[in-house]
């Protein structure tokens, strides 16, 4: 190893280093591929359906494909955007609520230190202009629903994207509220046609509902096997599917689903259980999990419990109630739509809490729950505030309740888990009681 | 003529530089430190001395540095790592312009240097004890990979897929989060380049801390790894200033820092 050198002269080097964009969607494809990883290898008994959800996350988020190209997109800022009407301009739904860390640290600088993941990990994404699935967006819809959202509208049109706002209420109950939300829906079907340049007709919207229809159909069929003990199917899975709701091809979505459908049925058929012999049954609630930070669901399901039923807007209540149209006229359908926004929305932004709490006692019930997980993203208000009167709510019927603070970092891992496991181990023990 | 020696005992290896009165590097020599750091040391700088053809008596003045400069009892002077590397990177970076940052990358661990802009420190920070993200850890991985650590930025390079990052900071679990990672299929190129941007991100952590500034020289053993070097610049997103021999810099630093010492004594007396 020994060399006799004059001078200690450097080499100089030209090379092409990655540019800001790829390094960003590097990143973000490291993070995907550890997620789908876990998914894919850290459970046993795989459902050969769920292959195309696998494949489609990574495809768009490891490969970055988009898969709309010729269609207008929407961007959506919550789920209270009705997709119907989206669709029956022949323009396509993509909803910008974000699983990143990567882009939770971008977005980070445009809000205070203390505030909701999801919002940051939107702002981020946004800056970044890599919107996953989409190559552009036509337009971003947001409704006023949580605050920071709302506040975080300014800065969006900041990067100069093209919003169009609904005015969302905060009183749920009152006609006064569903008769403004109808207005609001109206307005928006019009303006929102206006601006792409597309027409919305009869024939159209009446269309548009039968397909968001078939899909919630779908997803209904399959959501409610898990009623069934055991459990035949996991709830990381079924979040997955989802999660894919937000961006992919409707139509191809529902088919894929009819697909898992038509496996899980063969399973329960056959008395198959998805988890162990004595998993608990976990209905799990709060801040939605988004792709890829499903940390929480399957830290729940690595630890022997089993998630039957979600109550968050990234699961659940996405596919809540169908539009019930009395007569299919125009107005009449429009105005269905919004009902059924307005009407199956339990998110915590609305005044008061007591529908939350009756639909899941009404979950709890139906699915055999056996404990509550409650997730909270540190910074979100909302659900952080109404978790002191649902954990009530929970001792009243005497379920246990695990109320989690977490966020996207991926270091929380090793004292979370702990957590967890005691919750679950603390379920076995209670149900050995009984 | 007068020369002077630099002999950085670290964790892995043992580096020597020999320099003359104009700081001209006469020789160099790097070693595996082994089991007996002194029998070693010892050892390889007579062997330097014998193959530049100097005897000892020539040598003016030692400075030893790293994890095992006490050791080295022929010394004149001991130095900390910190010292002799803002020295040494200096005087190897010269021709990069000034050198603000430096990122260091050692055997058992890493450190980033702030320099003001006459090359004096003014902020460090080490890593916190773990061996994840230093040169240990790479030769953990290639070994449990069953490839030659040279051949990292090969299959750094030949990486199509996403690269797969190793989130524990301990090396103990990563080691088990590539057998993981291997056992699901995944290339070693893939988990080669997963394991480079890792560590850059860390190192990259590390340096924010005491801020990165205007040229960032990179050095120690890791950086003759090409996969590494280029994953630090991307996450950067910008080139690094690398020096011919990144891991003689230590040593380079306190011969430099004996060249110094010398020169002082020698004044000193004189006012005698
Ligand atoms: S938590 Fe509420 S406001 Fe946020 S996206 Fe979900 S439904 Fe919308
Ligand atoms: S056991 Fe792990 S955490 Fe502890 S010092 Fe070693 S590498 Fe670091």
């Amino acid at each position: 190893m020994m060399r006799k050198i004059e001078t200690n002269t450097a080499v100089q080097r030209k090379r092409e280093i990655e540019d800001p964009q790829k390094r960003h969607s590097r990143h973000e494809a490291m993070e995907a591929v550890q997620m789908l990883d876990k998914l894919k290898y850290d459970f046993p008994h795989s459902l050969e359906s769920m292959k195309y959800f696998y494949d489609l996350y990574e495809r768009v988020y490891c490969k970055g494909e988009k898969i709309h190209s010729d269609k207008p997109l929407v961007g959506t800022l919550c789920i209270q955007v009705p997709y119907e009407i989206i669709y029956a301009m022949d323009a396509v739904p993509v909803r910008l609520c974000n699983g990143f860390h990567t882009d939770e640290q971008l977005g980070g600088e445009f809000m205070p230190t203390k505030s909701c993941s999801l919002v940051k990990a939107t702002l981020g994404m946004l800056q970044s202009r890599d919107i996953p699935a989409a190559d552009k967006l036509d337009i971003i819809v947001h409704p006023t629903t949580c605050d920071q959202k709302t506040k975080a509208i300014s800065i969006i049109e900041d990067m100069s994207y093209d919003m169009y706002h609904m005015e969302f209420p905060r009183v749920k109950e009152s006609e006064e509220s569903r008769e403004y939300w109808r207005r609001t829906v109206r307005k928006f079907t019009k303006d929102i046609s206006k601006e792409l340049g597309r027409k919305v007709s009869r024939r159209s919207l009446k269309e548009a509902i039968r397909k968001v229809g078939r899909a919630q159909m779908a997803y209904h069929k399959l959501n409610e096997l898990r009623r069934v003990t055991p459990s035949p199917i996991l709830g990381k899975d079924m979040f997955l599917i989802t999660n894919a709701f937000f961006f992919d091809e409707i139509e191809r979505w529902t088919e894929a689903v009819e697909n898992v459908y038509e496996e899980v049925k063969k399973r329960v058929q056959s008395g198959f259980n998805a988890a162990g012999k004595r998993s608990p049954r976990i209905l799990y609630t709060g801040s939605p999990p988004i792709f890829p930070n499903l940390k929480l669901p399957v830290m729940i399901e690595e630890a022997d419990g089993i998630i039957v039923a979600d109550e968050s807007c990234s699961a659940n209540r996405l596919l809540n109630d169908m539009v019930s149209v009395d007569e299919w006229f125009m107005y009449d359908m429009v105005d269905a739509i919004a009902d059924r926004y307005l009407k199956g929305c339990t998110c915590p932004i609305f005044t008061k809490n007591e529908d939350r709490k009756r639909r899941l006692r009404e979950l709890i019930e139906e699915y055999c729950v056996d404990g509550v997980v409650y997730q909270s993203f540190a910074g979100c208000q909302v659900y952080e505030m109404e978790q002191r009167s649902i954990m009530q709510e929970m001792e009243k019927i005497n379920i246990p309740m695990l109320y989690v603070e977490t966020d996207y970092s991926p270091g929380q891992g090793g004292q979370l888990s702990t957590r967890v496991e005691a919750f679950i181990e603390s379920l076995k023990v209670r149900r050995r009681k009984r | 003529m007068v020369y002077f020696a630099g002999i950085d005992i670290g964790s892995t290896a043992i580096k020597i530089v020999v320099i003359d009165e104009n700081e001209i590097i006469k020789g160099y020599k790097v070693s595996g430190s082994g089991s007996m750091f002194y029998k070693y040391a010892k050892e390889s700088f007579e062997l330097l001395l014998k193959d530049i053809g100097i005897s000892s008596q020539d040598v003016a003045y030692i400075t030893s540095t790293g994890y095992g400069r006490k050791l080295f009892k022929e010394a004149d002077e001991t130095i900390s790592e910190i010292t002799a590397n803002a020295v040494g990177a200096r005087k190897a970076g010269e021709e990069f312009g000034t050198i603000r940052t430096i990122i260091n990358i050692g055997g058992q661990d890493s450190k980033a240097i702030a320099l003001d802009e006459h090359g004096n420190v003014v902020n460090f920070a080490m890593n916190d004890r773990c061996a994840a993200g230093t040169g240990k850890f790479l030769d953990v991985a290639a070994a449990k990979l069953e490839i030659d650590v040279e051949e990292l930025g090969d299959y750094h390079f030949r990486s199509i897929g996403t690269p797969l990052s190793i989130n524990s900071t301990c090396a103990v679990f990563a080691e088990s989060e590539i057998i993981g990672l291997l056992g699901n299929e995944h290339t070693k190129e893939d988990i080669v380049a997963g394991i480079h941007f890792s560590i850059a991100k860390r190192i990259i952590r590390l340096a924010k801390r005491v801020g990165l500034n205007e040229v960032i020289y990179f050095d120690g053993g890791p950086a003759l790894n090409k996969g590494l070097v280029s994953a630090i610049e991307d996450e950067l997103g910008r080139e690094l200033a690398i020096p011919r021999y990144p891991q003689i810099t230590t040593a380079l630093g306190a011969a430099l820092l004996a060249k110094e010492a010398w020169e002082y004594e020698l004044k000193n007396a004189d006012a005698v």
